[in-house]
């Protein structure tokens, strides 16, 4: 206990002078803290007015369907992060596991049932990918080369692997139900005769009808085919569901436990923090597999999303996913940021793709807006660190 | 402290996105989005077919380009085309013929119509193959473009000697049947051998430097096929570095403009060009079509193609089929 009260000391670097802050020097430290939640507010606020069709139910889901591998492979990026590493591994980590978890279905285990299937591709996805964050962590920790040189190079490793191991090729040829688990929800909301708000237990027709009687039918929505299909909304796919239950899960372990106050602590002052007792090796190799782990669920649910494994599907978003975790206001010099931040830079990222589209805009011009916030980010961060005086604790 | 705030008023003017110009359809008439696979001159050429059509026949169009070949950067541009809630046709040209299934499902679930266009779904059989909702494929048949490439070079080179292929990824539909077309075409003549086939993940760069390792490992190396854009502007890249040029044979699928500037210099000895521009026009054409009530649009339509040596390249007929973008 008296170790975590240091470690909790460290992580909360104020420094003399903080009751004697000038009102400017008070309104740039409420800005930075801030910020990032104006600008989303202001983004769905100003295409919600301009434009077609984004201020509705089906668009918000697209938003955050689009912004499931940006959160995942920025979540455990978070943790590295604020630990003052880095981690460029993340996009072929993900491409690998979904390579992997679509070949554990095709060609490993054909013959069994889909039940059986799914939780172990998903088991062998997350576990290739641990294994590469604890090649990272190892590495990284006890050899004390710089994350960044080896989380590239294991980056380059991942994707070599996943390319040889899909043959080049889409791992397709994936069972049928899978597609339901990437693509249908917890909820539907249905408009026309039979309209209203439905749960997603349509499984349970296999067990008793009966129970789809109960609460007048709204567990198990009906049927639908054809037109009726237009006026059908999912809402919470199951990859969104996994991801805000992970993304919930780590927020709370970041605030709250042992474990996210030991990552504040290495991000602070390594040294510090080693010798306040604090396991450094050892939870920075965690830190990694973390991090590896949750863009293996990313690629996995990408398996399940579009019914194939690719060995690219995490490419294109890798640094999107760094840029998203800045955005939030996580210091790259370590020791300070949060998880909800990280949610709000993958947000309005996903909100700029979609908004974008609605107004009729390029959205190549995402890639300058999100240029600017992340160096506007960066550039709070020192103002804060400047007026909280943490700065100097750091360089 | 007032540079920080001029700072941050700068960046805040620069987020707000230009509004576009609204131009009115007409209540009876569709409105159309497309969506091409990545952005290069090829889909270019077929947005001005699309713009054309939607000029001579009074629709609306949007139009969205992914930066780059990948589901997960088209994908999000579909959803968000579904969500407008105001598009009653999607044209697009899938970049992964099992991956997009699932995405462009849920379009059709949701009441717009699909034309694919240059690639396809599933195997591109839309009346007995795994997929059947779109309404039509309109692109190029790309194993009689490999052949034609395949036959040409049997004929030019008298039916002997080494060839090579530089293709984009294994899992496109059509840059895969084009090498396959071609290895067709080869193997009918017991004298040509293929040395190989390299895949270069639609990257230029990666073309050249496995191209220039090809002709240090083949010095009697007579032939190359670009299946591509990327690929053939690579190959013959590699083929002028190594000052073999004239020598080995470049055939490059796509008439881009560096591809014809090639065939000048007599790097490259055919462009195989493709009909964007009809592809464009054809697909809102069918679109409109389908919204009056035609039922008999063929499922299939290939486009042809033109095939461009240094001798006809100058011959309006001819000329008029390379990408040219304004």
């Amino acid at each position: 206990m008296a170790l975590d009260a240091k470690a909790e000391r460290l992580t909360q670097p104020e420094v003399a002078g903080g009751a004697r802050r000038s009102n400017t020097q008070q309104a740039i430290l409420l800005l930075s803290r801030v910020w990032s939640w104006v600008f989303l507010v202001m983004l769905l606020v100003y295409f919600s007015a301009a434009g077609t069709g984004f201020f509705s139910l089906r668009n918000s889901q697209n938003i955050l369907v689009a912004s499931v591998p940006i959160i995942l492979m920025g979540l455990g990026q978070t943790f590295v992060i604020i630990s003052g590493g880095i981690d460029l591994s993340v996009g072929w980590v993900m491409g690998l596991a979904s390579v992997v978890s679509a070949l554990i279905m095709r060609d490993v285990i054909p013959d069994q049932p889909v039940e059986v299937q799914v939780p172990l591709a998903f088991v062998a996805g997350l576990g290739v990918a641990g294994l590469a964050g604890l090649i990272n962590g190892l590495i990284t920790a006890k050899l004390h080369v710089p994350p960044f040189i080896v989380t590239l190079g294991v980056s380059f490793v991942a994707r070599g692997a996943a390319w040889v191991l899909a043959e080049g090729n889409v791992v397709a040829g994936q069972p049928p139900q899978l597609r339901s688990l990437g693509n249908e929800s917890l909820f539907y909301v249905v408009r026309g005769d039979e309209g209203g708000f439905y749960f997603n237990l349509g499984a349970l027709r296999g067990i008793s009808d009966e129970v789809c009687t109960v609460l007048n039918g709204h567990l198990c929505r009906p049927e639908l085919s054809g037109a009726a299909l237009r006026g059908l909304d999912r809402v919470f796919t199951w990859p969104v569901v996994i991801t805000f239950v992970v993304l919930l899960v780590l927020a709370f372990v970041l605030r709250r436990t042992q474990f996210g106050r030991y990552t504040y602590a290495i991000g602070g002052n390594r040294e510090a923090a080693l010798r306040a007792g604090v396991p450094v090796d050892r939870h920075i190799i965690m830190l990694y597999i973390l991090s590896a782990m949750t863009a293996g669920l990313a690629g996995v649910l990408h398996t399940a999303r579009f019914s194939g494994g690719a060995a690219d599907s995490g490419d294109a978003l890798m640094f999107t996913a760094i840029a998203a975790v800045v955005m939030g206001g996580v210091s790259l010099f370590g020791g300070a940021g949060r998880v909800a931040g990280t949610l709000v830079g993958a947000l309005i990222l996903a909100v700029l793709e979609t908004g974008l589209v609605m107004i009729n805009v390029q959205t190549f011009y995402k890639y300058i807006v999100v240029g600017i916030i992340v160096v506007v980010a960066v550039l709070m961060d020192q103002a804060r660190d400047l007026i909280t005086g943490r700065a100097e604790t750091v360089a | 402290m007032v540079k920080k705030l001029l700072l941050l008023a700068v960046a805040a003017l620069l987020m707000v996105p230009v509004l576009p110009l609204s131009v009115g359809a007409q209540d009876d008439l569709p409105k159309i989005g497309f969506l091409p696979g990545v952005v290069d001159p090829f889909y270019q050429v077929m947005e001005l077919g699309i713009n054309q059509a939607a000029a001579d026949l009074g629709i609306e169009v949007v139009t969205q380009y992914p930066d780059d070949w990948n589901v997960t950067l088209q994908t999000p541009l579909l959803d968000s085309f579904v969500a407008r809630g105001d598009l009653d046709y999607i044209i697009i040209a899938p970049v992964d013929k099992e991956q997009m299934i699932a995405p462009l499902q849920a379009a059709v679930d949701a009441g717009i119509k699909i034309i694919t266009v240059d690639t396809f779904l599933g195997d591109g059989d839309y009346v007995n193959g795994p997929v059947t909702f779109p309404l039509s494929y309109i692109g190029s048949d790309n194993l009689e473009g490999g052949r034609i490439a395949g036959e040409y070079l049997a004929e030019k080179l008298g039916g002997e000697g080494k060839v090579y292929v530089q293709n984009t990824n294994v899992g496109v539909s059509t840059t895969e049947q084009r090498g396959q077309g071609f290895i067709e075409a080869i193997e009918a003549h017991p004298g040509m051998e293929l040395v190989g086939m390299d895949y270069n993940l639609d990257d230029a760069n990666t073309a050249t430097e496995q191209t220039a390792a090809v002709l240090q490992r083949e010095p009697e190396l007579a032939a190359i096929f670009g299946v591509n854009v990327f690929s053939a502007i690579g190959a013959g890249n590699a083929v002028n570095n190594a000052g073999l040029g004239g020598a080995v044979d470049v055939v490059a699928f796509d008439a881009t403009q560096y591809a014809i500037e090639q065939l000048r210099a007599g790097t490259v000895s055919l462009v195989i060009a493709q009909k964007p521009f009809d592809m464009g026009y054809l697909a809102m054409e069918f679109a409109l079509a389908d919204w009056r009530g035609v039922t008999s649009l063929p499922l299939r339509v290939p486009t042809g193609y033109a095939v461009i040596t240094a001798d006809n390249v100058d011959d309006p007929e001819i000329a008029r089929f390379i990408y040219q973008v304004p």
